[in-house]
């Protein structure tokens, strides 16, 4: 969360990195990677976000030193992984080129009449709860595969906002984005994800 | 009069409780005649909660190595930059 709410173990852990503590490093490595690379590659292609990721690991051994914890440590090591790449872009002048011009997915804006009532209306509810779901293994790897296919933009919203739990006014500060984007974004996201759970439900298949 | 079409546009903020009050209304109003969109935000929430149990993004072991053996040199040329200090 935005907010500073640290855990006995994550200040345990900042004490130990400031100390140079290569095992508490091997800890933080596994755990906060995976969503530093989601906020580069929302920025960079995976070569360069990977790179960047690695830079920025470097340069926290640094950097921890003056972490005060005014933030979370995942927030705070999330600013400097989107600081990095935003200069990146700059220099190379390259931008992130995002659509947000419409809410709906196209697959899901088939599904409605001219009129704008439902042609091909969701027929059932999910059989179980999200928590019941992610218990079947094929539908974990279809979800795996789908999520790889969103559009780097709204995959790195997806996981920020509802895999990590960053506040919106967190999000849009790390991913540079409006707050009215992010909410595309998010939508967008939530509607690829609807319709492979959807699919996967009637076919069994991914 | 808000379409079923309209209400997939703003849906997720419906289920996240960023619209406005005139807006939100219409949208409980609407639910209550449409089965189609009931179960649409149904599972659209429930493909929401999924992203909270999912922490995708699984990185290969060959990358955090890579990352490990960086830091492992970074914290030893830091340690002896210290000691050359003292
Ligand atoms: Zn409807």
């Amino acid at each position: 969360m935005g907010t500073a709410a640290h855990t006995e173990t994550e200040l345990s852990l900042v004490e130990r990195m400031k100390e140079g503590d290569p095992s508490a490093y091997k800890h933080a490595v596994r755990h906060y990677s995976p969503s530093m690379l989601a906020v580069a590659r929302f920025y960079l292609d995976h070569a360069n976000a990977d790179e960047v990721v690695q830079d920025c690991w470097v340069s926290v051994i640094d950097a921890i030193q003056k972490f005060e914890g005014r933030s979370g440590l995942k927030t705070w090591l999330h600013r400097i992984v989107a600081n990095r790449c935003k200069n990146q872009i700059r220099s190379s002048s390259r931008e992130v080129v995002t659509d947000f011009s419409d809410s709906l997915d196209p697959d899901l804006a088939n599904r409605f009449k001219p009129s704008g009532r439902w042609k091909a209306p969701p027929q059932a509810r999910f059989h179980e709860s999200a928590e019941a779901l992610m218990e079947t293994e094929a539908l974990n790897d279809c979800l795996d595969k789908h999520l790889s296919a969103l559009p780097e933009t709204q995959r790195s919203a997806l996981m920020l906002y509802e895999a990590h739990q960053h506040a919106s006014g967190e999000v849009c500060n790390i991913l540079d984005v409006s707050a009215s984007n992010l909410r595309v974004l998010l939508h967008r996201a939530r509607q690829k994800v609807f319709l492979m759970v959807e699919a996967f439900q009637e076919t069994g298949e991914c | 009069m808000l379409m079923c079409r309209d209400l997939a546009r703003i849906a997720s903020d419906y289920i996240d409780d960023e619209l406005g009050t005139r807006q939100n209304l219409s949208v409980k109003v609407h639910l209550m005649m449409c089965k189609g969109c009931r179960t649409f935000i149904d599972n659209l929430r429930t493909s929401t909660e999924l992203m909270t149990y999912h922490s995708s993004f699984k990185v290969d072991e060959d990358f955090l190595r890579r990352i490990d053996e960086r830091v492992t040199d970074a914290l030893k040329a830091h340690q002896s930059g210290k000691s050359n200090q003292d």
